[in-house]
Parts: C-alpha cells; structure tokens; sequence
C-alpha cells in the first residue's frame, strides 16, 4: 500500500516539474524621447528534468512582438532561452506596462502559466494641464488659463493655436520662449452648451509629441450647483 | 493486491468517479464569473450595469476587431502607432458631454490596455465616472451583448 502511495505522489510531483523558470518576470525601461522601439529580454532556464515547450505567445496589443530565441520552442532541462519583446512606442505617454503571455507545456488554453511584464516609461515633452477648461451656463466668463509647460532640454516653441469653436477665443501668452506658455481662453458666450477642441501645434522635432489637443466646455451647471428654491 | 493493482484501482475509481459526474452535470461550467469582492479600483462587473443604463462604451481592442465585431454604439480607442490619437481624444471627449458615464473593455480581462486608455480619458478632466470592464469582451459577449452572440448560463 505505501508503495503505491509513493508512485501516486512521485506522479503527481513529476507534473508540477519540468517548468521554464525566469530571472525576471518584470522588466523597466526608461525610453528615449525620440525612440520608436523598446527592446527588453527576458532571460529563462528549464530547471525542470524534462524538456519543457512554449506552446504559444501573446502579448493582446500589435503593439508588442515575442520572438523566443530566434523561434526555439523546445528546451532540454538545464538548457536556457530569451524572450526578446519589442514595443513600439506609437501613440503612447507616461508610463505603460504591456504583458506576454506564454503557455507552455498543457497550460489551459484561457490560463497562460507566465506572464512577462514591460513597463515603459515614456517621457512627456509637452506638458498641457489642465487638459479641459469648464464654465457652466450663466456663469461669469472668466477667462481660464491652460499652461504649456515644456519638458526639459532643446526647446519646443508652439507654432499655432486653432479652436474648432467661434464660441471661445484663444490668446497664447509666452512666459519664458521654447519653455512655457499660458493658453488663456474665454468663452464668447454663456448662454448655450458648446464645447471647442483646441488644437496646440508645436516645432517638436518627434511627430508624435508635436501636436497636442485642449478642450473648453460650456456645460449646464449640476443640479448641487443650481439655486435652491427657498 | 500488490502495489500496483492498488494504484490501478484507485486510478479506476477515479476515473468512474470523474465520468459519471460528467455524464450527470455535464461538462465543467467555463462562464466567466466576476467576482465583486476581487474587483480592482475603477473596475466593475457587467452585472453591475443595467442593459438600459446610459452609457459611452469604449472599445480598446484593434480596429479590425471594433469594425469587425463591437459592441452597437461603442467608440474605438486604442494606442496602436498607426492611429491617430487626436481624434480618439476629440470624439471621445464630445460623446462624453452627452454620455458621462464611460466604460472601457478590451478583448482579454489580462489585456491591461484598458486600463491605460480609462486613465486617458479620466486625464482629460471632463469629469466623466469612467470604469473598466472585468472580463472585457468576452463578458459581453457571454452576456449576449455583442451582435449575434448567446447570453451563456
């Protein structure tokens, strides 16, 4: 009887072994302003006692390739491998963690056993806060300032400042050239809802940070704000 | 009974045991189950939102995917280098004014981009409750909220 307990334990054992185990599952990357790709590898072994496959990748965004060591699937124990990710930065800002999946051998098809990490931190050169200026119907037209404010290093002028709305006007102010500017907007009326897309043109010499958008809303004021009735 | 024949025996009574209780309950339930109490914060549950419920629903996936099969109504956003993050912005931020009740969803509850473009949109200060969806797609569509698909018990 103990003997057979033995063999059913040993087989249950030799299921959990035989796994790729990485030195890092997580990996950060301090991306140049004008870089495109992001390459980062991840480094594994088998430290199981037999030989383990990658059955299958995904990193869920076209953004992120995984390539495995020039298309190697299959790992002997004791036998190492990378996985080299490479992300291309297109449209994204500040830091962003993108993830491959990996399914090796019987993992469940809904249940990736590894998941590798890249967390990209993508400078901001042209900084626009607050990103929306709001008044509310009936209110003072007070005129609202949204800030440019430049990241550090050659300096980035703005070129143009365009409103898809005759209903707020736009002044750019420049506080230090190539450095800082004040955006300061005003609504022309304060009697209808309406909103304008502001849009900020830049000599950035990276297209993807040359242009940069604002907004401007004339909302109906919430109901805490409304007069109470006496 | 050797060792063996032990281990035969127990390995059959297993087996009996699994196949009757499949024969009997049918295969094992794969439906998507979110968990309120394992919820991160701005997440939410499908079962959380009425059908009726107003809301801008923005979808994260590929725009062959969105184009191909999305949810009625819902606005593309994702942050593939080939579109144009401007007019995701513009379109989103004039449905918002209508709509200030935003959930994002992706194709895979792991896919994580939906929570990078729920904090775009929060980033654009409209004051919009924006959420994202567990389960992503795949809760929709096991809802039978996606055009053509089967609500899954």
């Amino acid at each position: 009887m103990r003997i057979g307990i033995f063999i059913w334990l040993a087989l249950a054992v030799c299921t959990q072994a035989g796994g790729l185990e990485f030195t890092e599952t997580l990996k950060e990357v301090n991306a140049g302003a004008d870089a495109t790709l992001v390459t980062t590898e991840f480094s594994f072994t088998n430290k199981g006692d037999k030989p383990a496959s990658i059955t299958k990748s995904d990193s869920g965004c076209s953004c992120l390739k995984a390539e495995i060591s020039g298309g190697k699937l299959t790992y002997a124990p004791g036998e190492s491998g990378v996985v080299r990710t490479t992300f291309a930065m297109g449209n994204f800002s500040g830091t962003v963690d993108k993830m491959v999946a990996l399914w090796i051998d019987g993992d469940p098809a809904d249940s990736p056993s590894t998941r590798l990490t890249v967390r990209v931190h993508i400078p901001v050169l042209v900084g626009v806060e607050p990103k929306t200026v709001k008044w509310d119907i009936g209110a003072k037209a007070d005129p609202q300032i949204i800030r440019i404010q430049m990241a550090e290093g050659k300096p980035i002028r703005v070129t143009g400042v365009t409103s898809s709305s005759e209903s707020f006007a736009c002044e750019l102010k420049t506080v230090e050239e190539g450095k800082q500017y004040d955006l300061v907007v005003t609504p022309r009326t304060i009697d209808a809802p309406g909103m304008s897309v502001i849009r900020i043109e830049t000599d950035c010499a990276i297209s993807r940070h040359r242009i940069q958008q604002a907004f401007a809303v004339m909302r109906k004021p919430s109901p805490s704000q409304l007069p109470v009735k006496p | 009974m050797n060792a063996l024949g032990q281990l035969a025996a127990v390995v059959g009574i297993s087996l009996a045991a699994a196949g009757g209780t499949y024969w009997i309950k049918g295969p094992p339930g794969r439906a998507l189950i979110c968990d309120l109490a394992t919820l991160k914060p701005g997440e939410v549950c499908l079962e959380q939102i009425s059908p009726d419920a107003k809301v801008l629903w923005v979808d994260a996936r590929l725009r062959k995917d969105w184009v191909k099969i999305g949810l009625p109504g819902s606005v593309l956003w994702n942050l593939d280098p080939g579109e144009d993050m401007q007019t995701f912005e513009a379109e989103v931020a004039m449905r918002i004014l209508e709509t200030p009740r935003v959930i994002v969803y992706c194709g895979d509850e792991n896919c994580g981009l939906s929570q990078q473009i729920a904090d775009k949109i929060r980033g654009l200060q409209l004051g919009a409750e924006v959420s994202v969806l567990r389960g992503g797609w795949r809760a929709l569509s096991e809802a039978g909220r996606i055009k053509d698909s089967n609500p899954k018990s």
